[in-house]
Parts: C-alpha cells; structure tokens; sequence
C-alpha cells in the first residue's frame, strides 16, 4: 500500500470513529473501501478494549433510559421472585429490559418459573445466541404465560472458553430445536440435551456463523466456498 | 418354527418430494406400516438471514422478510416493520395502519386457500385445488395492481407502504369479497364434508393443547387444538382492536379435538373471519393521507432490544431485534411459526400409519422458506 493511501485511510477511520460513514461507502476503489474498512474494525476492536469499562457502560446507558428505581415491570417484579426463591443466582441488578442470570442453577429455575402457579410460564417464545463482544455469549430466553399473560426476558452470559449451560429441553419441548439452533450458530453447548446435534448446518461444518469475528471456512468437501460478495456490498 | 422377528425399516421421504412441501427430510423408522420414530432433517434451504441481517440497514432487511414465508409476505414484511417501529417508537398514519391491515389479511385468506387446496391435494382430492387456487389468483392481482408483485411484494416500509391504494381498489376488493364469500360453502361441500375426506383426516394426529403450548405451536394449529388464542385479539398490534372478529377454535367437530380435521377447519373457519375484517377495514379506510408521511429520513433506532410478535397465517411470528443505535441492526433472530410446528412433527405422527404421516405434515402447513430461513 502506497503512504498517500495509508494517511487517506488513516483519516477515514478517524472520521468513522466519530461516526461518519459516509466518507468511507463513497470510495469507489471497491479493494480501498475494504481496506479502510477492515482498518476501522481494527481500531474500533482496539478502543473497546482499551476501555476496559464498555460491558458497565453498556449497562449505565440501558437504565438510563429506563427508570432506575423499583418498578412494577414483570422483569423487576419476577426477578424479585426469582432472587427470593434462588439467591445469588441473578448476575446483574434488576432493570426493565431483562432478568441477567447466572447459568448454574438456570434449570431449577426455569422447572420453578414453570410449575409456580403464579407464575407459571408455559411457553418459551424465543431462544436465541447473543455475541455480546468481550469474548462472552449470551443465550436469552423470552417466555410467556398464556394463562396470566404475562412476560419476561432471561439472559444467560458464558464466556467462550467454557460456554456451558444447562439445558431446559425436557421442560419447555421446543427448547429442543431452539438450542440445537444456538449451539449451531454461536457455539453454545446445553448440558443434558439429549439430541445434541446441529440444525441448519451440516455436522462437519468448521465455526459457527454468527459469531462476530466468523470466517468461512475456505472449501467444503471440495467445493471452494465463495469470500468476496462481487458487485454489491 | 421359530419366532419371526420384525426388521425396522428406515425410509427416507424428501428432500426432494411433493408431499413434504418443499425440501425437507424426514427420516422415518417403519415397524411393518407402523411408524415408530420420526425425525425432521431442515437445513436445505438455509440461506443465512440472519446473519445477512448484521450486514444491511433495517429497511434493506425487509426484501429478506419476504423470502423467507413465500406464501404470505406480507404477513412477514408487517412482523418485521411492527418490530422495528416499536423499537423506534414510531406512529404511522391512520390510513397506512388500515392498508397494512387489509394487505395482511387478504394475504392471510391467499395464505390459507393455497393451504387447504394443498391440504387436499395430499390426501388426494385434486378438484378443491383447483377451485381454491383460481380465487387466490384474484387476490394477487390485487397485489399486482398495488405494487406490482404477486409473490415477493417489498410493499411495507418503515414508517408506511410503498405505494398508495390505486383508483378503484376498494371496489374491486368488495367484488372479489361478494364473489368470494358464497365459495367458502363450495369448498365446504367439496371438501371439508366429503367422506373419504373426513376418513383420512378425523382423529388422526390428535395434538392435545398442552403439548402444543410446550411446543411452541402456534396460530391455526393451536387453535385447532381448542386454545383460545389470538395476537390479533389477545394482544392487539396495529389496529386490529377497532375490529370486530371471532377467535374461531377446534371443537373436534368430526372426531377428536386438536385433529388434523380441525386443523384443516379452523383455517376454513379463519377465511371467512378475515373477510368479515376485510369489509369494515375497506369500508372504514380514510380517504385522505400520504402513505409516505411518515418514512423516517434515517432509520437508526435507540439502543436496546425488541421482541415482538404479530400473527401470521402459520401462527406467531416473532422478531427478536438487538440495536446498538447504529443504522445496521446487531442481530436480527426471527422466531418462524412453522419452525416450531415442524417440530411436533415427531410427537404427532410416532404410532401412526405410513399415510397418516402424509395428512399430519399437510394439516401443520408449513413453509420450508420459513423454517430454514
């Protein structure tokens, strides 16, 4: 790469830094806006680990929007209830948006969040995979009550060096497909599922797909696997 | 002599075949006619949507919506821009939340007839296929005549709908709807009371309410199975409030409740629900407004999270959207209805015989599009 295209770069990623995309996407050199691109990741990757502090003010900003105080939202309201009936299994303070639990005791949880007949949540709306930067996953769960018709959102975080958590397939059914699912797409491994395979992707498939730092694996069974998307972007 | 033991037999059924409604895979292990285990193999449509998602803005995601539930995309594109415009807090106009509506329900009434037609088809009655694919062909002119395509519409934006009602929409919908309505009986005697129909379809894959709701089922399905339950009621999205409509549930009208019978008669029964809402919507449309009104310049929603679900014709479609107050969304996890009706495939059909297996995959009315994603 030439200095002049070095310093260009140099001053784009800047700009992106503060948010102006608008510079870079107006490169016409299709190989000089991925350069520029693949740069501003880079820089971006390095200021977040430089602050250290980015989960918390993550957090800060989340409850800034939301009220702080003690409110009678279900996610406030059970996560009480939750806190009551399994100490030190909530992994965050309470807010609005989610209940943050730790993966250890999540299957007497959800059996409990289950059977409790005031609560009583019958149904497991959605699963799915978080990747949440910082090297951690998230597996979050959103699930409902058809009789009282109430909801609430759960999120587990695992690190990816030991992203284990148990399974609770044997109490809501389509938790079976859900985290075959999410362990096909982010890697995450439900203890005790006892069909633990791949959904969507083909067993022998390398890495799993969304992953933010995901690459395609270069050939698979001898069929090059295509990289670079031509004519659009 | 001694004792004859019976060999397990496994028989694959797909990918590629007709019955299975598009490519899918099912492994079945027989015991002579008698299945005993069954397990759905999906994946061979997998086009990555949502990692497609991370790499587009909101609104570029919306042709995606459409490909993934090819037989309702409209359904799919009013979940998605439902979604996100709660999660930008964004009011559309009164006249756009009307057209979305009645584009939602027409398609729900296209949706359906191709279900039963090929509900039909697969037990072996080729006549009501006909019939019911003619009338739908009716309502996707009328999608023609609105934005131009009859499949893969683009039609619902962020903020409102691509293209204003044409001159004499209205008039040509209630046509269609005074055409329409005496058809439904014509189905009703061709099908729905036809003996040999009744035979294959009555008591056949009884799915009980309690097992549906474990498994996630959801829409038709579940309401077959005698569950009162209905976004569009229970939690109203849009302006299906202003509607008057009833929840129509399996009551086991020809054998046992949550049959593949009442499967395949609650979505009869939901045609003409969706004709009743047709005709106050159209009737109630204001005259006035600009469909473009109230598009949002950029589309960066706040920072946060959604989850929001709208009923589709196939059930409950979520859309789990994570924003981090950029124009691309962080994730986009969509909760396809026919993924978690696939999946009671296995506890339905296990003890049934080889045909049933047939008439129990057609009354769940899936879509592999949507099932892959």
């Amino acid at each position: 790469m030439s200095p002049d295209q070095e310093k260009l770069i140099a001053e784009l990623v800047e700009k992106g830094l503060s948010g102006d995309m608008d510079p870079i996407n107006a490169i016409e050199d299709r190989v000089l806006r991925s350069k520029a691109k693949s740069a501003l990741a880079k820089a971006k990757r390095a200021s977040k680990a430089e602050a250290a502090s980015a989960p918390v003010e993550e957090k800060s900003t989340e409850e800034n929007d939301t009220d702080t105080t003690p409110s009678d939202h279900p996610n406030q309201k059970f996560g009480k209830m939750i806190h009551n009936k399994f100490p030190n299994s909530l992994d965050a303070e309470l807010n609005d948006t989610h209940i943050q639990l730790k993966p250890d005791d999540w299957f007497e949880i959800a059996s409990w969040l289950k059977s409790e007949p005031s609560l009583h949540f019958d149904s497991l709306q959605c699963h799915t995979g978080m990747d949440v930067g910082e090297n951690m996953l998230e597996a979050r769960y959103n699930l409902h009550s058809m009789t009282h018709d109430h909801k609430i959102e759960i999120r587990i975080a695992v690190s990816r060096d030991k992203a284990n958590i148990p399974s609770i397939e044997q109490i809501w059914r389509i938790g079976d497909w859900f985290e075959r699912e999410t362990y096909d797409m982010f890697g995450i491994f439900f203890d005790g599922h006892r069909d633990h395979r791949r959904m969507l992707l083909p067993e022998d498939w390398e890495g799993y797909p969304l992953r933010k730092d995901y690459v395609v694996q270069e050939t698979y069974h001898g069929i090059i696997i295509p990289k670079v998307k031509e004519g659009w972007e | 002599m001694g004792v004859i033991h019976g060999e397990e037999m496994v028989l694959n059924i797909g990918p590629q075949h007709p019955s299975t409604h598009g490519v899918l895979r099912l492994k079945v292990k027989t015991d002579g006619e008698i299945i005993s285990e069954i397990t759905p193999v999906i994946g061979y449509l997998h086009r990555c949507f949502e990692k497609h998602c991370e790499n587009m803005t909101y609104d570029q995601v919306i042709p995606y919506t459409d490909r993934c539930d090819y037989l309702a995309a409209m359904a799919n594109n009013f979940g998605y821009v439902v979604a996100v415009e709660e999660l930008m807090e964004l009011k559309v106009p009164e006249k756009v939340e009307y057209i979305r509506v009645i584009m939602a329900e027409f398609q729900r009434i296209a949706s359906h007839l191709l279900a039963l037609g090929v509900y039909g088809l697969d037990i072996g009655a080729f006549t009501p296929f006909l019939f019911m694919l003619r009338d739908r062909e009716r309502i996707l002119d009328m999608f023609e005549m609105t934005c131009g395509a009859r499949l893969l519409y683009n039609y619902m934006w962020i903020g409102g709908v691509s293209h204003d009602l044409p001159k004499g929409f209205v008039e040509t919908a209630f046509q269609f709807l005074d055409y329409f309505e005496p058809q439904i009986e014509e189905y009703n005697e061709l099908l729905t009371y036809n003996k040999i129909f009744i035979e294959r379809t009555a008591d056949i894959g009884v799915l009980p309410p309690d097992v549906a709701i474990s498994y996630g089922v959801s829409g038709p399905n579940l309401r077959a199975s005698g569950v009162k339950w209905d976004l569009r009621r229970n939690a109203p999205y849009s302006i299906y409030n202003k509607f008057e409509f009833d929840v129509c549930i399996g009551e086991g009208g020809k054998g046992t409740l949550g049959d593949c019978w009442d499967r395949y008669y609650v979505r009869m029964l939901e045609v003409k629900e969706s004709v009743k809402i047709l005709r106050q919507a159209l009737a109630q449309i204001p005259k006035e407004g600009d469909v473009h009104q109230a598009l949002p310049k950029k589309i960066r929603p706040p920072k946060g999270s959604i989850y929001s679900r709208t009923e589709t014709p196939r059930g409950d479609l979520g859309f789990y959207i994570v924003s981090d107050g950029s124009p691309i969304p962080t994730r986009v996890k969509m909760r396809s209805p026919a993924f978690t009706a696939l999946s009671v495939l296995g506890e339905l059909a296990g003890g049934w015989m080889m045909s049933d297996v047939i008439s129990i995959l057609g009354s769940l009315d899936i879509v592999l599009g949507e099932i892959d994603r």
